[in-house]
Order: C-alpha cells, then sequence, then structure tokens
C-alpha cells in the first residue's frame, strides 16, 4: 500500500512524457508559432488525428494541405446548397464555385506533388493560390457575401499552410 | 486516551515516532508530486503564450503580417484579413502572393475571349501544360536544342518530365517527342533541371537531377542514343546513374542542378552543383573524366550567407573587351567570371561578376556589397531558373529564363496551360561598366518584324499621354528614347528619399523628373494599362539616379492577378538619352534599359485591353520637365511555334521542315482567320 503510493507520482512521471508525444505539441506549437493565424492553427492540428504521429514539418504541411481540400469541398457542396436558397447571387456562387474546384483540381494536387517529391516552393506558390482563391470568391459579393466566414476560414487555413511550407526552404 | 483513528501497536519507547513521520513525509511528497504533474499536464493543455494572439473577431493582435507587408496600397480599402500574407522575412513569398488589390470590384470572370488571347505569338511555349526551367540548352549539328521542365499532365507543377523542341535560329521552334520520363528509381520522383557538355571530341553529355523514388536529389548522366540524329529525338540514362549523391552533411533536398562542364587545365571536367549548409547558399565543385566517377573538391567555389538555397546555379565566363561570348572552358586574361544563382527563398536570379582561381578552385566576387544573392539580379520582373549555354554557331552566349505566372490557378486550370520562356537573350559584359551584364534580344528576334512605324521628337510637357498610332498593338517590338532638357535636369531639388520602384505608387507617383515612358496593352480610356518608364530622382549630393519600372498596378480591371510595380536602379551614363526596348507578345512584357543594362519581364492579363482595343501610348507624368521622345514600333510575326513533321525522311535528314512551308501558311492563314474572328467578336464584346 505504502510502496504503491510512493511509487505512483513516479508511474505518473513515465506515463506523462509519452503523452506529451502522442500530442506531439512541441512539433505543432513550434510550428505553428511560425505561422500567422496560431491558435487556429494549433486547432486544426490538434484535431486531426494524424497530427500525432507526424514526424517533421513536412508531415504536418501535408495534414494542412489535406485541411484544405477538406475545406474546399465542403465549400462546394455549401455553395450548392445556396445556389438553391439565394437564386439572386447565382453568379458570385458559381464563379465561387470554379475557384474552390481550381484549388481541388489545382493547387492541392501540386502541393502534394511538391512536398512528397522534393521542391517545396511549388507548395507554397499552390497554398497562396489557394488564398488567393478564396478571397476572389468572397469580392464576387461586392459586399453582400453569405459565406464571408467560410471564406475567411479557407483563406487563412491556406495562410497558415503557405507560412509552415516557407520554413522549409 | 480515546479511541485513535490510528491504529497501531505501542512500540517501546524511542521508535515511536519514526516510523510515523517518515511515512507521512512520503505521503506529503508524493501528493505534491502528483499535484506539480497535473499541473503540468494541464497547463500545456492549455495555450503556452502564444507569438500571435488571436481576438474575437479572428484578428491578429500581434500583427506580423501587417509588418511584412511593404507596399501596402494606399487606395486599398480591404480588411486586412483578405490580404494574403506576405512574410516578413522576405518581400514575396511567390508572384502569386504579392497581390495588390485596388478597388471592391467584383471578381472578374474569365472568358475563352480574354483567356486565349493570353497565349504568346513569338515565345517559346508547350501546345499545353505546365512548364518551368529551362534545361540542357545547345547548339548541336546545326540544330539549337531547348529541353524543359514539363507536366505532361496538367496546368500545374507536378509528374515533371523533360520536353523537348528544337530551332534552327532560335525563334522558330518545332516540339518533339519527351526527351526523357521518369522511368527509373533515380528519378521517378522527377527527372529535374540538367545542362548539356559538348566535348572536345563533340560528344554530348547531359547531366540532370533525379528525384529518387525515396525524394532524394541525385545527379544522373543521359547521352543521345544516337549522336548522329541531329534532333537528338532519343536518349539514353546511363545504367550506372546516379554518379553523384548528397555528399556527406548535406541535405537530401538540397543538392540539384549541374552546370555545363568546363575543362581544366589539367584537362578534367568541372562542374559545379548548388546547395546549402543552413542559410548559407553554396555550390560545390566536382572534376571528373568520364562524367561517370567525380572527385569533391574540397570546399566551395562560394557561398554566400543567409540566402539560402541556390537551384539552377551557373558559371561562365565573359570577355572584358569584346562583345562576343566565350565558351564555357575558355579562360586566361581578359576574361572575368559570372557566377549565378537562383534564390529558393525569393525566386529571384542573382548574378556577380568577379575572377576565377582554377588552382584552388575560388572565386572571388569583384564586389562583395554586390555578391551573388544580394546583389544584382539578371531582370526584376518574373524571371527565374535561368541558364545560359555557349552558341558556338554565332559564338554568343545565349540566355533562357523561366516565366510563370503572375494570374491565378482558375485561369490556368482553364486556360489549360501555365507559363514561358523568356525571349532568348545575349549576355555580355557591359564594357563601359565593368560592373554588370548587359542583356539583349538575340537578333533573330529582328526577323520576326514586320511594318513599322516610326515618330520623330515628339514633345511631352508635364501631364501629358499621347496615343501612338502603331496598328495593332499585341505583338510588338518597340525602341524608343527619352531626352529631358538639361536645365530641368539641373535645377530640380535634390531629395531624401529612396526611390524604389516596388514601393512606389507606380507611374501615378509623379516626381520632378518622372515617370515618363510608354503605356503597353492599354485601352483607349486607359481603364487598364501597362506602363513602362523611366524615373530620375535626384540624390542627396546632386546626383541623378535613372530608375527603370514596370507597373502592374492597373494592368487589369480583374483582380486576382499580380497589381506589384517591378523595377530597379539603372546607369545612365554621361551623354546617353534614356533608352528603352519593349517586346509585348499578348500576355507577356519585357523592356531593356540602357542597352540591357537593367531588364524587366512581366506578365500581363487585360480583360479589355486585348484583341483590337489594344493601344499604346507615350506619357510623362513628371511635374517639372518636358521629355523629347522619339521611337520606332514594329509589328511582329508569329513565329509559328509547331509540332515537328512526322514525316521520317525529314527527321533523317534533319533539315528544316519543308513540307510544311505550305502547311505553315495554311496554318497562317488559318490563324490570321481565327485572330479576326476572334478580333470581331471583342470588338462585339468591347462595344
Amino acid at each position: 500500500m505504502k510502496a504503491i503510493l510512493f511509487v505512483f507520482p513516479f508511474v505518473l512521471a513515465v506515463a506523462y512524457f509519452p503523452i506529451s508525444q502522442c500530442q506531439n505539441l512541441p512539433l505543432i506549437e513550434q510550428t505553428c508559432k511560425q505561422t500567422p493565424y496560431y491558435g487556429l492553427c494549433v486547432t486544426l492540428l490538434k484535431s486531426d488525428p494524424r497530427s500525432k504521429t507526424a514526424g517533421d514539418v513536412q508531415a504536418i504541411a501535408l495534414i494542412m494541405v489535406d485541411i484544405i481540400k477538406a475545406k474546399a469541398g465542403g465549400a462546394l457542396q455549401h455553395i450548392e446548397k445556396l445556389k438553391q436558397k439565394y437564386p439572386a447571387l447565382r453568379v458570385p456562387l458559381s464563379a465561387c464555385k470554379d475557384r474552390f474546384n481550381a484549388i481541388i483540381i489545382g493547387d492541392v494536387p501540386q502541393a502534394v506533388e511538391a512536398l512528397t517529391k522534393g521542391d517545396p516552393k511549388f507548395a507554397v506558390d499552390a497554398a497562396n493560390d489557394a488564398a488567393l482563391e478564396a478571397d476572389s470568391c468572397e469580392r464576387g459579393f461586392s459586399g453582400k457575401s453569405p459565406i464571408t466566414q467560410m471564406n475567411k476560414l479557407n483563406h487563412d487555413i491556406s495562410i497558415i499552410t503557405a507560412s509552415i511550407v516557407k520554413t522549409m526552404l | 486516551m480515546a479511541d485513535s483513528n490510528v491504529s497501531y501497536n505501542p512500540l517501546p519507547d524511542g521508535e515511536r515516532p519514526r516510523p510515523t513521520r517518515r511515512r507521512s513525509i512520503v505521503l506529503v511528497l508524493s501528493g505534491l508530486l502528483v499535484v506539480g504533474f497535473l499541473v503540468a499536464l494541464l497547463s500545456d493543455n492549455g495555450s503556452i503564450a502564444p507569438a500571435n494572439v488571436i481576438d474575437n473577431d479572428n484578428n491578429n493582435v500581434n500583427d506580423n503580417a501587417k509588418n511584412g507587408l511593404n507596399d501596402v496600397s494606399s487606395s486599398s480599402k480591404e480588411p486586412e484579413r483578405l490580404r494574403p500574407f506576405t512574410s516578413a522575412s522576405s518581400a514575396g513569398v511567390s508572384e502569386k502572393s504579392n497581390r495588390r488589390f485596388g478597388s471592391r470590384t467584383a471578381s472578374y470572370p474569365w472568358t475563352n475571349n480574354m483567356l486565349s488571347w493570353q497565349r504568346t505569338a513569338f515565345h517559346f511555349q508547350p501546345q499545353k501544360n505546365w512548364m518551368n526551367d529551362p534545361n540542357g540548352p545547345v547548339f548541336y549539328k546545326g540544330w539549337y536544342h531547348l529541353f524543359y521542365q514539363y507536366n505532361p499532365n496538367g496546368a500545374i507543377w507536378g509528374d515533371i518530365v523533360w520536353g523537348h523542341a528544337v530551332s534552327k535560329d532560335l525563334i522558330h521552334w518545332y516540339h518533339l517527342p519527351l526527351a526523357m520520363v521518369a522511368d527509373q528509381w533515380y528519378d521517378i520522383m522527377g527527372v529535374w533541371t540538367g545542362s548539356a557538355t559538348i566535348l572536345s571530341d563533340g560528344k554530348l553529355m547531359m547531366l540532370y537531377t533525379g528525384s529518387t523514388n525515396e525524394s532524394v536529389q541525385v545527379q544522373n548522366l543521359a547521352y543521345p542514343a544516337d549522336p548522329s540524329d541531329p534532333l537528338l529525338i532519343k536518349w539514353v540514362k546511363y545504367p550506372g546513374n546516379p554518379v553523384l549523391v548528397p555528399p556527406p552533411g548535406i541535405g537530401a533536398k538540397d543538392f540539384r542542378d549541374p552546370t555545363t562542364a568546363w575543362l581544366t587545365s589539367e584537362g578534367k571536367w568541372r562542374i559545379a552543383i548548388g546547395s546549402r549548409i543552413n542559410r548559407t547558399g553554396i555550390t560545390f565543385v566536382y572534376d571528373t573524366k568520364d562524367f561517370i566517377n567525380y572527385e569533391l573538391l574540397r570546399g566551395v567555389l562560394h557561398g554566400v550567407p543567409n540566402t539560402g538555397m541556390w537551384e539552377c546555379v551557373d558559371f561562365y565566363p565573359v570577355s572584358t573587351t569584346g562583345e562576343h561570348g566565350l565558351d564555357t572552358s575558355h579562360n586566361g586574361p581578359g576574361v572575368k567570371h559570372v557566377v549565378k544563382a537562383s534564390m529558393d527563398d525569393d525566386r529571384h536570379d542573382y548574378y556577380a561578376i568577379g575572377t576565377y582561381h582554377e588552382k584552388n578552385v575560388t572565386w572571388v566576387p569583384d564586389n562583395p556589397e554586390i555578391d551573388v544573392g544580394i546583389g544584382i539580379r539578371y531582370d526584376y520582373g518574373l524571371f527565374y531558373a535561368s541558364k545560359t549555354f555557349y552558341d558556338q554557331n554565332k559564338k554568343r552566349r545565349v540566355l533562357w529564363g523561366w516565366i510563370g505566372e503572375s494570374d491565378s490557378e482558375i485561369a490556368d486550370v482553364k486556360k489549360g496551360w501555365a507559363s514561358l520562356q523568356g525571349i532568348p537573350r545575349t549576355v555580355a559584359l557591359d564594357t563601359k561598366t565593368g560592373s554588370n551584364l548587359l542583356q539583349w534580344p538575340v537578333e533573330e528576334v529582328d526577323s520576326l518584324r514586320l511594318t513599322s512605324k516610326e515618330f520623330e521628337k515628339i514633345e511631352l510637357k508635364p501631364g501629358s499621354v499621347m496615343p501612338l498610332d502603331v496598328g495593332s498593338a499585341t505583338q510588338l517590338d518597340i525602341v524608343a528614347e527619352f531626352e529631358l532638357d538639361k536645365a530641368a535636369l539641373e535645377k530640380t531639388a535634390e531629395s531624401n528619399v529612396e526611390f524604389s520602384c516596388s514601393s512606389s505608387e507606380g507611374s501615378a507617383e509623379r516626381g520632378a523628373l518622372g515617370p515618363f515612358g510608354l503605356l503597353v496593352l492599354a485601352d483607349d480610356s486607359l481603364s487598364e494599362q501597362t506602363p513602362v518608364y523611366f524615373y530620375i530622382a535626384k540624390g542627396k549630393d546632386g546626383s541623378l539616379k535613372t530608375y527603370f519600372c514596370t507597373d502592374q498596378s492597373r494592368s487589369s480591371e480583374a483582380n486576382d492577378v499580380n497589381k506589384s510595380k517591378y523595377g530597379s536602379f539603372v546607369p545612365v551614363l554621361e551623354g546617353e538619352k534614356f533608352s528603352m526596348r519593349v517586346l509585348v507578345d499578348h500576355s507577356i512584357v519585357e523592356g531593356f534599359a540602357q542597352g540591357g543594362r537593367t531588364t524587366i519581364t512581366s506578365r500581363v492579363y487585360p480583360t479589355k485591353a486585348i484583341y483590337g482595343a489594344a493601344r499604346v501610348f507615350l506619357f510623362n507624368n513628371a511635374t517639372g520637365a518636358s521629355v523629347t521622345s522619339s521611337l520606332k514600333a514594329w509589328q511582329m510575326n508569329s513565329a509559328f511555334i509547331r509540332p515537328y513533321p512526322d514525316d521520317d525522311d525529314e527527321r533523317h535528314s534533319g533539315t528544316e521542315p519543308t513540307h510544311e512551308v505550305r502547311g505553315s501558311k495554311t496554318k497562317y492563314l488559318g490563324n490570321l482567320l481565327t485572330s479576326s474572328l476572334l478580333f470581331l467578336n471583342a470588338r462585339n464584346n468591347f462595344l
């Protein structure tokens, strides 16, 4: 009994370090500090189980690219719904559809290629473009956008990604 | 004594207190440790004081991004969040990040009309898809060869293989089949950039970087399958590849782009390969006798701290006396050597002039303040991964450069292609200044000139814009001279402020002695215009300093294209007029100032100033001086770049295709018809 009480805190100590490594906190935090949206960056990565086993910045960057892809896909679905709901916004919504489509078929594949094959600057370009596409989508509404928050999120995620990959150059 | 909760057996006197105290101490310590660990665990789950604190509106309270944006456009009223992040450590992450949004115009829809206009008439580009670095340029058995990084599958970077084209004159190109594809373990992740060397016996060796199945950068040897085939259609990879792997201590992804080899006085071949150690960009040097076995020479040829990875290193001699080029192996008196590298970090090509010491394998810059990576750029616009080759046919050194897009991906996807090669340029030492190179479009460009219009001594008062009737204005070669009256130059007040094209207000920023120059790809109402101009600033000591700039801020009403200003200082010597040559070829504008001392390449994507609606103007927006200009403008023909005909006979004879003459006429008429139809269509849209 006494032995258990004595040993318990040391067991906790031994258990503590693997717990923090499971969360991969130092890598996530260090990486996110290099971006202008630290809080968002940490939140996104922590909620993605893959970040627990990411071994380096490249792995983190690939997770972020996948998040761009997922969010852009979500944007496309949302835009389809909005087209029904706001027929008057059909034109800018169609433009937005093209923009998010360009992110998915252009920027994301280029970023993945660049990161996996070893020339990351092309991933910086792609991520920056993804931010630009989200911005351009927003501008198409001339101030009356029904998807401002969504566009901002997509923009910020892309900027985070570009910042992260920039550190690899 | 009342009953106590603690039961123990009374111990003999003297022993009773000790066991109790020890157990209590252990309990307390354990408790403290448990509490301590829990506190540590929980505080890590919260946020460690972040560098950037996000407030409720998701705005960055410590806004590093704002500090990093150098060119905040004062006319922009956009909320900060819409501005893409520009790293404080570099002026531009990439061309796509340097957006300067103007007014709140709606996002511009790109029509097929606008997009198809963007294809160039006399700049090299494949029929579709993505291209980047020029590779292995060489003159061999009567043909100029150009290879290039190419994606056969899309308009983005990826699946990179070697495209191939040939020409007799560096202008009229024929597309050939892909020279090399990613079919070996040592280049399966990419057949990347490389250079050609012609040996003394005429043999051609190609060294290139492969990205292996594990994404390690290695150097490989390839050579023509049939050296007697002047078109060099088929290539063989040396079975023992790779011939070079990253040296110890060098990153697996920091070792690429081998140069053309040069012969040492010992009869060995020497090559350079760029790399980095931490943030210092460097160039390794290797000696070889057979292009298969290499000796890494001690140290590095050169390195510059804080420049990052050096890509596409180039190393070549220039004559200090003549304008002609020198063979890469040439050395001796009357020779300086140029080291050039592409900076991976800021996407610009820099060069420096210096002295090569063969014995101790070093190169020393003439002026360390303008060393590689921190000094002079080949081009102050979009121009990267450039490479020279010695053209033994015309005894000149020719420079190729990759010109990327500065539009958005949506447009590239829609139009199905991305990137151009710049117009090939000769490079030579500027013997008048001795401290920079001169670049000029190869003389064969002149063969594209058709009709011309000449204008003599046009006087432009301060604040004037004058239309030039040159006919069609999308394919032009303009050579212009400008003079200011001496009195105006002398009486202008001095300024303390250092001028910079990129942080200025562009052509709208009126100074006493500038800006003045040309407006290209402009429409009648000037709602779209691309000024290419001079700006003269008077420094503190009364000396005049001239800048050459291109202003993209009003180049298009679309707001998803690059709107920044490019340019730099250009030396103007006593007695020289201000002179520029501007090539306009649809979506590319290349300006050459003072005979090529400073050059600027821009990609321009107008929505209105296209086809028959494009115009050219002269302008003088200075406040204190009139400008007199004389210029000549030529219509430029198309180069009709097309696939090499499939006829086997002509391939083997290696002569320029003859059957194609008729075909080319048909193509010309076809192009004419198409252009006319598009023009009429555009006019309808415009009206």
